[in-house]
């Protein structure tokens, strides 16, 4: 036993993108498409009998994709979604420096991120999904994973948006329960279906897909006034026209202003009167939708309706839940990794 | 410093306790208990014991409602209009110790399965507004909507109807009971006199002594199926249910949903900001519906179609949307207390 190597790694498992940070140094991250070759002739072509990340998302005409988590949850009840997580984290596994070959040298301890609200079957299956590839695993719900890796586990409001779930958190010193988060499926994807749906209102003619309106949104995303107008190309009966789609990227993302705005009023109203100052003045955007250009100034904006505060954006959105994992993961205790073993348990 | 690392070491035992509860499948209390009784060691076991819990807890509902009639209705005891199967399992019941009433939250049990009840279906058309849309489209279009986000979040939906047909309130309640749901959500609108008012309110099963409220229930069970004398037998038992406390926990978790969501709404709706939405609150009514389902089960007005504002917003997929959204969120907090805090939840 003592021979293998204890390798610790912080796994941010998200609808859009998951990242890993291991504790040799490894980060990396992948979009979060898994595709199987659709028939021999697409397995002969690609030379593989699976595709992850970027890679899957390129050869889709010829592959059987799946996008296998949905509200940042696996999706339940279909086999080839959770067989599709388990090849997208063994392939981070492998990305940290694990091949497959050698699986059997390393004790792998892992720490994976769920949004705040997740049922517990939904960590069942986080747990079933990890069989096998993590010898140990802790759940953390995944903003205390951000809190804990920002070192603000005090008196802090996490606001965590992703691709498909927003998830805010009141640091209070204590595991954050069912008072101090939430999680809205008002987040990144939820913008691309206003935005997809706005656009194709306003320009019937032009064709446009889910995934150019990803692209467009990942370029220009804002709300309050826009730096320059949002121009953008589609083809109008099969000829690249220009589009100007300023006001509808606006209101898209504006969309997720009210729900997100009323959630942090309604966790500010449960910190003890005494400490809602010091949380206003810190709460902290993260993920990658918390990047929307103007975000930070209008939630500091509306914050001045209930006396004001500070927001700031992380460093390093993309890796920051999994450095906290990574984080939880070397300070865990020893002894307890044993408790947490992703085996079957033996009998005492 | 040190107080970082000392809370940092605080926060991860917590973390541990609870990632070790998850890997046993039980909650921290039972789990002491078991290991103290040294109750068998197989994880089979505990896999099996809530279902075990959850089965019997079943099992004694139907036993005891015929007992609480027996008890609350000596002087009469053959009613014709009772329903066979009640007769032959109160006779079952004869057989049995009778068995006291249970507390279901003494068992911290999972909310997996929740069945949602469109209001109203087929000649059954409920409210209209002026402009002419029915409140059985708008509750079915809803109700979709709202299965499709728990779907989502793992749970199990059954719908008390998937088109526009009518159902008995009789088999509204049958289908969720058949199909051992949950949680019952019925989703209606309402129609408040006076057109003024925009609000929500969220109902469960219990005595009113508002005029208004008993001209709203008599509307609501106009299709029930039920005699006059079922109808009374099954209120009398229902009103000293130990599912009245969680109904209530339900209510309100949907209703301070619903409230919160639909009093800001997105600026591009009509009146969005205008005249806001009065959070009527949580009460109790006799509504037949919520007799007879045997889980904790709410009746939710979403909006009122008497109000011009409300029935132009219904008309809008994002407004039915953000309903569906709220409706969801309620359902999962709910979940998400009843799992996480046993002694207060289910």
């Amino acid at each position: 036993m003592s021979e293998r190597q204890a390798l610790h790694v912080g796994i941010d498992l998200g609808t859009s993108r998951s990242s890993i940070s291991a504790s040799n140094g490894q980060r990396h991250v992948v979009e979060s498409y898994v595709g199987w070759p659709l028939d021999m002739v697409a397995r002969k072509v690609l030379k593989k009998s699976v595709l992850i990340g970027r890679e899957a998302l390129e050869q889709r005409t010829m592959l059987d994709l799946h996008r296998p988590l949905e509200e940042g949850l696996i999706k339940d009840g279909s086999e080839k979604d959770e067989a599709a997580v388990r090849e997208l984290l063994r392939h981070l596994v492998q990305l940290a420096g694990v091949d497959p070959e050698e699986r059997a040298k390393f004790q792998i301890r892992a720490v994976v991120g769920v949004p705040a609200e997740a049922l517990r079957v939904n960590k069942q299956q986080v747990r079933k999904a990890m069989h096998g590839i993590a010898d140990s695993l802790l759940i953390v719900s995944e903003p205390f994973a951000v809190a804990y890796g920002l070192e603000e586990l005090l008196h802090t409001m996490i606001i965590d948006i992703g691709a498909g779930t927003t998830d805010i958190c009141v640091m209070k010193g204590r595991l954050p329960n069912e008072d101090d988060q939430r999680t809205l499926t008002q987040a990144g994807d939820w913008i691309d279906e206003q935005l997809f749906r706005l656009v194709r209102e306003r320009h019937p003619q032009a064709s446009v897909s889910l995934h150019m309106v990803r692209g467009w949104k990942e370029e220009g995303s804002f709300v309050g006034e826009p730096l320059a107008p949002i121009l953008v190309t589609a083809p109008v009966a099969g000829k690249p026209t220009r589009l100007d789609i300023t006001a509808e990227m606006r209101q898209a993302c504006e969309g997720i202003l009210p729900p997100l705005v009323e959630s942090m009023f309604d966790l500010l109203s449960r910190v003890d009167p005494e400490y809602q100052e010091r949380v206003r003045q810190n709460v902290v955007l993260s993920g990658g939708t918390g990047l929307v250009r103007g975000l930070g100034p209008r939630l500091e904006r509306e914050l001045q309706a209930v006396g004001g505060g500070k927001v700031r954006v992380v460093r390093d959105p993309i890796y920051v839940g999994s450095d906290g994992g990574l984080a939880i993961a070397l300070d865990a205790p020893e002894g307890d990794w044993e408790k947490l073993a992703t085996d079957e348990p033996k009998k005492r | 410093m040190a107080r970082v690392d000392r809370l940092k070491q605080r926060l991860l035992r917590e973390l541990v306790d609870q990632n070790v509860e998850l890997v046993a499948g039980l909650p921290r209390k039972l789990l002491k208990r078991r290991r103290r009784l040294r109750l068998g060691s197989s994880l089979l076991g505990l896999a099996l014991l809530p279902v075990a819990l959850l089965a019997s807890s079943r099992l004694f509902a139907p036993d005891l409602a015929p007992i609480a009639t027996h008890a609350s209705s000596p002087s009469a005891p053959s009613r014709t209009g009772a329903p066979a199967s009640a007769v032959s399992s109160a006779s079952e019941a004869l057989r049995k110790p009778a068995p006291r009433p249970i507390d279901p939250s003494v068992f911290p049990l999972a909310v997996r399965r929740i069945a949602l009840d469109p209001g109203h279906g087929g000649f059954a058309v409920g409210t209209r507004a002026s402009s002419g849309l029915y409140e059985k489209d708008v509750t079915l279009d809803i109700a979709r909507r709202v299965q499709r986000l728990l779907e989502a979040s793992s749970f199990e939906v059954v719908m008390t109807r998937d088109d526009d047909r009518a159902v008995s309130l009789r088999d509204r309640a049958r289908i969720a009971n058949e199909a051992r749901a949950d949680l019952f959500v019925s989703i209606h609108l309402n129609w408040i006199a006076g057109g003024n008012t925009r609000g929500v309110e969220t109902y469960y099963l219990g005595p009113t002594d508002d005029p208004e409220l008993d001209r709203l229930a008599a509307l609501e069970n106009r299709d029930s199926g039920y005699a006059v004398a079922d109808f009374r037998r099954l209120l009398d038992q229902v009103y000293a249910d130990a599912r009245q406390g969680s109904s209530r926990r339900l209510a309100e978790s949907i209703d301070g949903a619903l409230f919160r969501s639909l009093s800001r709404l997105p600026a591009r709706l009509p009146a969005a900001n205008g005249s806001g939405v009065a959070d009527r609150g949580v009460k109790t009514a006799p509504f037949l519906v919520l007799v007879s389902t045997e889980m904790p089960a709410v009746l939710a007005e979403v909006s009122s179609l008497s109000n011009a504002t409300e029935a132009e917003l219904l008309t809008k997929p994002l407004y039915r949307q953000y309903i569906a959204e709220a409706l969801a969120r309620g359902v999962r907090r709910y979940a998400l207390a009843a799992e996480s805090a046993p002694e207060k939840g289910i």
